[in-house]
């Protein structure tokens, strides 16, 4: 699904946030990378989400290499990965359901498959009865649920997580993880930026980890 | 269609979130087609001006007092209706003085006190329109001026040309102007947009994200500076319309009449719609240039 060869990033100055990253994310994966912060976790998800250009290497996304996509493929690609941040990325302005929908209007999705949509994801995320909410009434767990159904509704092939947990205690760290292996349980490939080796432990799936732009450890 | 209600709806919305940046670059706009719109309006009714001075476009031939009825045969002759000439009429001493007192009531004793009838007879010529600003005209003045028993030849041309340079002068003005202050407008639309767009960053980025076209994450900017042109024309047409007709009645009818203008009319349908797609295309060069510009480049963070 994912697969990168000999991929490298170097930003200006000459800094390698990548070095010669190999790497192979099977189709209905759930992968961790982890390390610690420069490690180049971000920059890996950034690649694929089409982001930056790799500098060197290769970066091929469900059979196709990315970095040749112009305007318009970039555009359809990123219709089939969703994305989820540490620090959630919801519209303030808007409830719930319109944080969550938005996504589908923005496609231009008729507004009758647009509901029915985002209350069959806001069910799922167990957040329905708070639909009409808006960003700031929530807690950092459910804002971050809603971050996570934002990422589903377009029924993505590839989701893609960048230290979702980051903001979040224990306990609620690990329900959003059952999410994400809710999601991969459906058959959508995971990946998951995160430093906390606890986490991973306790969700126990493969991990690679990084250190300055380099693989260290894959487990 | 999708597209372009989304784009209405968030332009809307925008719009009225931002309304206080947004009157100042509505303002803007509509001060510089309102002075824009005057000078056009002006131009236009200089124009109005100069055709109705060249229906009127006249010769006129004073005559010596010596002159022979051969002589007026001879000038006669020279006025035949033609392609020039569309007829005359003449004008002997008494009807030049009957005139004169007409014209002058305050002067007509002293006319009357003087010795003699001062005034020459004259043929008063009509042109047609159309041959008003030809050549030929020199030609038939030079050779009028050439005939015996003719003192002089006044033409009015010289007041055309002056009018139409004039004309010429205040489109210029009202172009450069016009310009100047449209420019100003496009920009104050482009800051005002950019801030609108900095406000909604994160949905710009998310948008990007998730692979919206291009037409979902711009127009709406675009949109918004449409509205704000199209707001700022029509501003600027209502306060023109305000000042012609506030001020018809007690200026511009009294020196209609003054300068032989049957009516004064407002801006024609044209000159309007002009302004007010100069307005909205000026908003949305203002808009696109804000969304192509302002697009943020990035949006993960670096860890």
């Amino acid at each position: 699904m994912i697969e990168s060869y000999h991929l490298s990033k170097v930003y200006s100055r000459g800094v390698y946030a990548l070095r010669d990253l190999s790497l192979t994310i099977g189709k209905g994966e759930f992968l961790f990378l982890t390390g610690p912060s420069g490690a180049g976790k971000s920059t890996f998800l950034r690649l694929v989400l089409c982001e930056e250009v790799p500098t060197d290497g290769r970066l091929i996304v469900s059979g196709r290499d990315i970095a040749s996509l112009n305007r318009s493929q970039v555009q359809r690609y990123r219709r089939t990965i969703g994305f989820v941040f540490q620090d959630f990325r919801l519209i303030p302005r808007m409830s719930v359901f319109e944080n969550v929908a938005f996504v589908m209007r923005v496609l231009g999705v008729p507004l009758g498959h647009r509901q029915r949509k985002t209350f069959q994801v806001l069910k799922w995320v167990g957040l329905q009865h708070r639909m009409n909410a808006l960003p700031e009434e929530l807690s950092g767990g459910e804002q971050q649920r809603v971050a996570i159904a934002r990422a589903l509704v377009n029924d993505p092939h590839i989701v893609l997580a960048d230290e979702p947990t980051g903001n979040l205690d224990p306990d609620l760290a690990l329900d959003v993880m059952n999410l994400f292996r809710e999601i991969n349980a459906r058959g959508t490939t995971v990946v998951v930026a995160t430093h906390d080796r606890e986490l991973i432990r306790r969700v126990g799936r493969r991990a690679v980890t990084l250190d300055h732009g380099r693989v260290v450890e894959a487990a | 269609m999708r597209a372009f209600r989304y784009a209405l709806d968030e332009a809307l919305s925008s719009l009225w979130r931002g309304r206080r940046s947004g009157f100042m670059a509505t303002a803007t706009i509509a001060v510089a087609l309102f002075v824009l719109g005057a000078f056009l309006w002006i131009a236009s009714t200089l124009d109005r001006l100069g055709a109705a001075w060249s229906q009127a476009a006249e010769l006129s031939v004073y005559l010596d007092d010596r002159a022979t009825s051969a002589n007026r045969g001879a000038i006669e002759q020279a006025l035949a209706p033609g392609d020039l000439v569309a007829g005359f009429e003449f004008v002997s001493k008494e009807e030049a003085a009957k005139r004169f007192k007409q014209t002058f009531t305050e002067l007509a004793g002293t006319f009357d006190s003087l010795d003699a009838n001062p005034l020459p007879p004259s043929y008063e010529v009509r042109l047609h329109t159309a041959s008003a600003a030809r050549a030929g005209v020199e030609d038939l003045v030079d050779r009028l001026r050439k005939l015996a028993g003719v003192s002089d030849v006044k033409y009015d041309r010289q007041w055309l040309e002056r009018l139409r340079a004039a004309v010429t002068i205040v489109r210029v003005i009202g172009l450069v102007l016009g310009t100047v202050l449209t420019l100003a407008a496009s920009l104050t639309v482009a800051s005002v947009v950019r801030l609108a767009l900095h406000a909604r960053r994160e949905e710009v980025e998310i948008m990007q994200l998730v692979g919206a076209p291009l037409t979902y994450i711009r127009g709406p900017f675009v949109m918004e500076g449409i509205l704000q042109g199209g707001l700022g024309a029509a501003a600027a047409l209502g306060a023109l319309a305000a000042v012609f007709l506030v001020s018809r009645g007690r200026y511009l009818v009294p020196l209609a009449a003054a300068l032989d203008l049957s009516t004064v009319s407002f801006l024609p349908l044209g000159p309007c719609l002009l302004l007010l797609g100069g307005g909205m295309a000026v908003g949305c060069l203002g808009g696109l240039v804000a969304a192509v510009g302002g697009e943020p480049k990035r949006v993960v963070t670096e860890s």
